[in-house]
């Protein structure tokens, strides 16, 4: 009787189950909405994205969309287009990121001693960070024209640049863009850097110092190697989003002269969006997505073996 | 106290119905009270005077029409996907000449042709240029937008430069680049010409006129791109030595906005140009040029025949939506184009002529001297020089950055036409 009183008196039977899996359910739960966006935001886009580039599929041309396997990524391995955009995606990204890295751990080991100055500094180099990069290009074009631009006027005027303008002349304009780039993101990988460093464990430090280690041996020695985590951060970030760069090269250039700084991004960004070749476009987004993904898998691994190296971790 | 009572009484149901009246009679004129329509605008000269004329069609009407004003790529971009993902989210829309095909072949905007001829009277058709009526909307055998503002290739040229140099306005293409060279000199900072040197449509378009001026063409008697023939190469190779010798330095990456301004800052000669811009150049505000302007018609080759090029605009319809928003859309159309609310929509400074009598209007004329080039235009016009095919985007980009890197000497124009002569044939 008292037992069956008991079973009664138990509202929701599921309850009856063990902590641990109510414990469970409970995660499964709470995890369940975050699950449900990474899907629905993250991974049907991309499986409608890779469905979408096996097929001729232009949304001017409703009437010829048909299934044309991986004719779209033939197509555009043998397109001379293609393969300049990727060619200058890849010194782009290369040149940036390397500059951005270098410039900004030396300013990260400027600014590591905790004084005003060196705060009211940080502060000021991070405002170009701050400023979206379609401005950052419409500000550079303005400048750097030739006729009436404050900097570019001058630059010709003095015969340090092209008398048409740095953006004019095809062996300027990607390095020109390249130092746009510069300019605004080496304060990022800076700040990055600079929280690596002051994470950093003093005494280790300290105890170097009084064994007479040169500034150069504790560099190389033991500031380094403690800092691949933060470099490994700055160095995946910069190069995901310089691999991507769009905005600034779309106002200030438009991949021109020529072809001479179309990126894979402006060229996915054309087809689809000028010509509403859905198909072509996303071949484009995914091949840009598998470079993406083999270069940031090939920076983990590269940084966890010399972190194994130095750290033993 | 009780017959005043009820005499105010009266007085006021007499009042009440009278102001239902007067308020049922201006219910009926406003006709489409209530009603809110979504113009999506390119940013040229019209688009603020199409919101500034605005209000007047609600007072007249009742309809709201609320202009969204966008830059090329942008109008382009938004309303395709709002004709293809059927949003309904603009009601009308300003179309290009050139996009006429695809608008016909894929039925995105209403065929106005049928409402056309029930409305010809009100229209009065007969004062439009057949010409913009054609090129400005009509495709195949439907009218898939109606011309609203007409634009006409013409030559801005410096009149004393000209004269100082005992120059005559220049009538052949031939004339015009010998001029430009003689009135080039670097050291006062005067070029002899101007033109768009930007990659992407303001290089290609500016390009295409002058081909066609010289002779080329963009297509072949058989409708298939013929971008590399001997023309096309010959009239490259004197764009390419226009701009080395004779244009402004940084002209290669001008745009429209460029242009523009270095023309009305009085460093350049000559510049053909869109008629909707001459109004700038004589306004003192932004000109500096305002009484050593002129505006002559477009030269052409020696020999060849009398055409000039023309451009602009048509308003359509959005088929994917209501039609009781299609008919308001319809009213607000007729009522833009109608000849005083026209003839008012240019005296604003719109630089968008439609019509035959705005040519001579004298109001019109005392403010625009140069109407009558404008009327010689559209009356030999040629809206097809600028192939208005739906494969017009993707050559128009070809011809952008083919041109662009013969101008900046990173190709001869033979390779470069060559090249993209061979892309555009996988177009067809």
């Amino acid at each position: 009787m008292t037992l069956s009183l008991t079973s009664a008196l138990r509202p929701f039977p599921a309850l009856s189950v063990s902590y641990v899996e109510r414990r469970r359910l409970f995660f499964i739960l709470m995890t369940l909405p975050a699950v449900i966006y990474v899907l629905v935001i993250g991974v049907w886009p991309l499986a409608q994205g890779i469905w979408f580039s096996l097929y001729e599929y232009n949304l001017l041309k409703p009437a010829r969309t048909h299934f044309v396997g991986l004719g779209n990524y033939i197509d555009l391995l043998s397109d001379t287009v293609t393969r300049g955009a990727f060619v200058n995606t890849v010194i782009f990204t290369v040149g940036a990121v390397t500059v951005e890295l270098l410039l900004g751990f030396a300013i990260a080991l400027a600014l590591w001693r905790d004084d005003r100055f060196n705060r009211i500094c940080l502060a000021l180099i991070l405002i170009p960070v701050t400023i979206t990069p379609l401005v950052v290009g419409l500000i550079f074009r303005a400048l750097l024209l030739a006729d009436y631009g404050l900097v570019g006027y001058y630059l010709a005027e003095f015969g340090l640049s092209d008398p048409r303008g740095l953006f004019a002349n095809p062996s300027s304009a990607l390095a020109t863009l390249i130092f746009v780039d510069i300019w605004e993101w080496t304060p990022l990988v800076a700040l990055i850097l600079l929280a690596g460093l002051k994470a950093l464990p003093g005494d280790i430090l300290e105890a170097s110092e009084v064994d007479g280690a040169t500034a150069l041996q504790r560099l190389r020695i033991i500031v380094i190697p403690l800092m691949l985590p933060s470099i490994l951060l700055a160095l995946t970030l910069r190069t995901i989003d310089a691999f991507r760069i769009f905005d600034s090269v779309y106002v200030t250039t438009g991949g021109g002269p020529g072809n001479a700084t179309n990126t894979l991004m402006l060229h996915a960004v054309k087809q689809g969006l000028e010509f509403f070749n859905i198909g072509r476009a996303s071949a484009i987004s995914n091949l840009t997505l598998i470079c993406i993904a083999v270069i940031a898998a090939g920076f983990i691994l590269l940084i966890r073996k010399a972190d194994r190296k130095a750290n033993g971790r | 106290m009780k017959s005043l009572s009820s005499f105010t009484r009266k007085l006021a149901i007499a009042g009440l119905v009278s102001v239902a009246f007067a308020g049922s009679a201006v219910g009926a004129d406003k006709k489409y009270e209530g009603i809110t329509l979504t113009l999506a605008s390119q940013n040229d000269q019209f688009a603020a005077v199409l919101a500034a004329i605005a209000p007047k069609f609600t007072e007249e009407t009742g309809a709201t029409v609320k202009v969204d004003i966008l830059d090329y790529g942008s109008l382009l971009t938004k309303t395709t996907t709002d004709f293809v993902g059927g949003t309904g989210g603009y009601d009308l829309v300003t179309m290009d000449i050139v996009w006429a095909g695809q608008y016909a072949e894929n039925k995105y905007t209403v065929d106005l042709t049928e409402w056309m001829k029930r409305d010809a009277a009100e229209l009065k058709l007969d004062d439009i240029y057949p010409t913009l009526l054609n090129a400005l909307g009509h495709w195949g055998d439907k009218q898939v937008a109606f011309p609203f503002a007409g634009y006409a290739n013409v030559l801005a040229y410096r009149k004393d430069l000209f004269d100082a140099a005992g120059l005559k306005a220049p009538t052949t293409m031939e004339e015009m680049v010998e001029a430009a060279y003689k009135l080039t000199d670097p050291s006062k900072n005067i070029y002899g010409f101007v033109a768009n040197g930007q990659k992407g449509p303001a290089v290609a378009q500016d390009w295409m006129q002058y081909n066609t001026e010289m002779g080329g063409s963009i297509l072949g008697p058989d409708g298939k791109p013929a971008l590399n023939s001997e023309a096309n190469i010959k009239s490259l190779t004197v764009y390419k030595d226009l701009f080395m010798k004779a244009a402004p330095p940084g002209a290669v990456n001008y745009d429209w906005g460029g242009r523009e301004e270095s023309f009305r800052q009085g460093i350049a000669a000559t510049m053909q140009t869109w008629s909707v811009g001459a109004p700038g150049y004589y306004d003192p505000s932004i000109s500096k040029i305002v009484d050593k302007v002129a505006i002559t018609t477009a030269p052409r080759g020696a020999g060849l025949p009398k055409v000039y090029g023309i451009g602009g605009w048509g308003m359509a319809i959005n088929a994917g939506i209501k039609d009781t928003q299609k008919e308001a859309a319809w009213a607000f159309i007729k009522w833009l184009v109608s000849p005083p609310v026209h003839k008012e929509f240019n005296m604003m400074g719109a630089g968008s002529f439609l019509r035959k009598s705005e040519m001579t209007d004298p109001d019109l004329l005392k403010k625009f001297p140069f109407l009558p080039v404008i009327a010689e235009t559209f009356e030999h016009g040629d809206g097809e020089y600028r192939p208005r095919i739906p494969q017009y985007p993707e050559i128009q980009d070809l011809l952008g950055t083919a041109v662009n890197d013969v101008l900046v000497g990173n190709a001869d124009p033979k390779k470069a036409l060559d090249a993209a002569q061979e892309a555009a044939a996988k177009l067809f």
